[in-house]
């Protein structure tokens, strides 16, 4: 493990890991039962919360821990049933515009009063996540950077630098063009790989602001700004710098192509590392950078989607799930659950150390210090469900036929008239 | 009107015929071809877009040994036959006694309840998803073997009933007439008369409804979840971790599940064949 504290966040760390000796002695006095439902069935996922139940339950005599795991994608359509009907105390879910339905019916508690407390200042960058009408209502125990992945024997080949300013992503895909490869891998058959595309040319063309503002149905779709965002983003198509036929694979379907060499770069999320390392590519040959500016006025907003806890308005153990949800965002917790063995993730707490990877550190560096505009969960986890089905659907149309724009932002437009009421 | 033997056929028809044939043949199992490959294949094939060339190396040992050792797939196997063989034995069971009272007394409203039995059948099952699940949720059996198992004997007898009425009604009467003369009580006659007799069709109608069950997915999706209680078909999936697929390890499961119908198919061949025409000629 290597650990990449800067001075402020030691310090910061210290602080906390004295604070949480004294809640230890103080909080012995929890008892009881503290029910808990877990969406982490995959097996390492698994392991981890069940090794976090167990250490709880250890941490505190008197107080038994009662976990149940739940398949992941079953949860989705039980989590509201199992709110209202015979709650638990603490649950996992998704930050923010996931979490809205369940905060508008009151079933999550608010915890903002936790986040007034010193330690949770280190869990800054996903605050605006997990914050609904001024007030916190769950704590973030993992996410995973989005960025683009690039192959960097075929830069050096090409004498090519990882580019900051639009211009010279585009300068650089004509290059790669130009050698007879293709700029970016997509696949997208299930349409989610495009909602990552939209978010970064758009937050990068409009700002964090604005796309969430677009994703809460405030912004018309045929506004002139979303028009500029598509018009950035069809530079690239028009280039032809995405693969063709892309509609046609899964975004693993098309991890072939910048396996190969076909195509230089993937904007993906850090899970798409340990796929491209099976194929082959090694450290030398894979490297990793931030989207780059587009318009220099708005700051870095990132893709990191947030995996959460939360506390059930209806708990009968607050205390108890209120000290769980101090536990698992420890820097100490954090680190251990997102290692390398564990998750595999980021740790939301700055204040936790990363495992030695290059792409987890770079991650962890870029989401920490330079993630400014905020954090966005991606566009199918930003905008309600049907906005985002139908809006992913536009966006792969437009990456087919961009002549078809009128249309389809037309058509967006209806939706978001009829679905945001 | 029926096909004209090949061997009768010109040659010129059978040579045609005979190179056609493991074209079809080929073009027939080439989703098989592809799952039993794929099944050996080391997971770097599908990140370099090696899906139908030469395996990159030969994994049948580490794919199927992390199917058997390092998953939850033993389980769902278990859960499988513990699944199957409960209804396998209540179906028949059921419906033997059913396909009895039916084909043996005449009552009123006899032929009404065997019609109801086979109205059943034809409601397509997709229609009873939201229900039944309502059902199971309420009675507590959701998410358990146990709600599997009744869902399925209940649904099972409907068409199984049909198969023993009818087997039973071309059994010679008089046979039952005679017990009866005899004074033999009722149930006896159906235990020692009338059961020996039903052998055939008991042995085909397990052999089918064990492949049924045994290939059952869509009640396995809808009515649990989970390594508790879902059969292997449902199961399969379980091999996907949150953002990939494991084609490698996904195969290699299908494979293995795939294996007990199959033998089962082989060993039993004969009451298959039969258990698909048993009940088609009265």
């Amino acid at each position: 493990m290597h650990s990449i504290f800067k001075a402020p966040l030691a310090a910061l760390a210290v602080a906390s890991l004295g604070a949480s000796a004294a809640f230890a002695g103080s909080h012995s006095s929890l008892s009881g039962e503290l029910r808990i439902i877990s969406d982490m069935s995959n097996p390492a996922p698994r392991a981890v919360m069940e090794g976090l139940a167990a250490e709880f339950d250890e941490m505190h005599p008197n107080l038994t821990v009662e976990l149940e795991i739940v398949d992941r994608e079953a949860w989705k359509t039980q989590i509201r049933n199992a709110l209202s009907a015979n709650p638990p105390d603490v649950v996992n879910w998704y930050a923010a515009n996931r979490m809205l339905p369940y905060v508008n019916a009151g079933l999550f508690m608010d915890v903002s009063e936790l986040w007034n407390e010193s330690e949770f200042e280190a869990l800054a960058s996903t605050k605006g996540a997990m914050t609904i009408d001024g007030k916190q209502w769950g704590v973030p125990y993992t996410y995973y950077q989005w960025g683009v992945y690039y192959r960097k024997d075929i830069f050096e080949e090409l004498g090519l630098t990882e580019p900051s300013t639009w211009d010279e992503e585009v300068a650089n895909c004509q290059a790669i063009l130009d050698s007879g490869r293709k700029c970016y891998t997509i696949g997208t058959k299930f349409l989610w790989t495009a909602g990552g595309w939209f978010d970064y040319v758009n937050s990068r063309t409009n700002g964090y602001d604005f796309h969430i503002a677009l994703a809460r149905g405030e912004i018309e779709w045929t506004d002139p700004r979303v028009r500029q965002t598509f018009d950035n983003w069809r530079q690239l198509i028009d280039m032809g710098a995405f693969i063709d036929d892309h509609q046609t694979f899964s975004w693993q379907e098309a991890l072939p192509f910048i396996v190969e060499g076909e195509a230089t770069a993937y904007l993906m999320g850090n899970f798409a590392v340990a796929a491209m390392r099976d194929g082959g590519l090694d450290d030398t040959k894979l490297d990793f950078y931030q989207f780059p500016v587009i318009n220099p006025d708005v700051d870095f907003a990132e893709d990191a989607p947030t995996d959460t806890f939360h506390i059930a308005s209806g708990a009968t153990n607050v205390e108890a799930a209120k000290e769980f949800l101090r536990f698992v965002t420890s820097p100490d917790v954090q680190t251990r659950i997102n290692g390398g063995d564990a998750l595999g993730q980021l740790p939301v707490n700055a204040g936790a150390s990363v495992s030695d990877d290059k792409f987890i550190q770079q991650g962890f560096d870029m989401l920490s210090n330079n993630a400014g505009g905020g954090i966005m969960q991606f566009f199918d986890r930003d905008f309600p469900a049907e906005m985002a089905s139908v809006g992913m659907e536009g966006l792969q149309e437009f990456m087919v036929f961009p002549d078809n724009l009128d249309d389809i932002l037309a058509r967006l437009e209806d939706a978001r008239q009829r679905i945001y009421q | 009107m029926f096909p004209t033997p090949i061997e009768k056929q010109s040659r010129a028809w059978q040579i045609s015929y005979q190179s056609m044939l493991p074209f079809a043949l080929i073009i027939w199992l080439l989703p098989l071809i592809a799952v039993a490959t794929f099944s050996i294949r080391p997971e770097a094939d599908f990140v370099e877009g090696n899906y139908w060339g030469v395996p990159g190396s030969f994994e049948f040992f580490t794919n199927y040994g992390r199917v058997f050792f390092e998953s939850d797939m033993p389980r769902y196997l278990l859960n499988s036959v513990l699944i199957t063989v409960p209804t396998v034995v209540g179906a028949v069971a059921l419906s033997s006694m059913t396909g009895f009272a039916l084909g043996v007394y005449k009552f009123k409203g006899n032929l009404l309840i065997f019609f109801m039995f086979i109205a059943g059948n034809f409601v397509p099952f997709q229609i009873l998803m939201v229900p039944v699940r309502d059902l199971t949720v309420n009675l507590n059996l959701y998410d358990t073997k146990t709600g599997l198992i009744l869902f399925h004997i209940a649904f099972q007898t409907g068409f199984c009933t049909l198969f023993m009425r009818n087997f039973i009604r071309a059994l010679p009467f008089p046979l039952i007439e005679a017990a009866r003369v005899e004074g033999v009580a009722e149930w006896r006659i159906f235990w020692f008369v009338v059961l020996p007799l039903m052998k055939p069709a008991l042995a085909a109608l397990a052999v089918l409804i064990f492949t049924f069950i045994w290939n059952d997915y869509f009640w396995a999706v809808v009515l649990t979840q989970g390594p508790d209680a879902q059969p292997v078909t449902a199961g399969i999936t379980s091999f996907n971790s949150q953002f990939r697929a494991a084609y490698h390890l996904m195969s290699a499961g299908s494979i293995v599940a795939a294996i007990p119908p199959v033998l089962m198919f082989f060993a039993m061949q004969k009451h298959f064949i039969a258990g698909l025409t048993l009940g088609a000629v009265k």
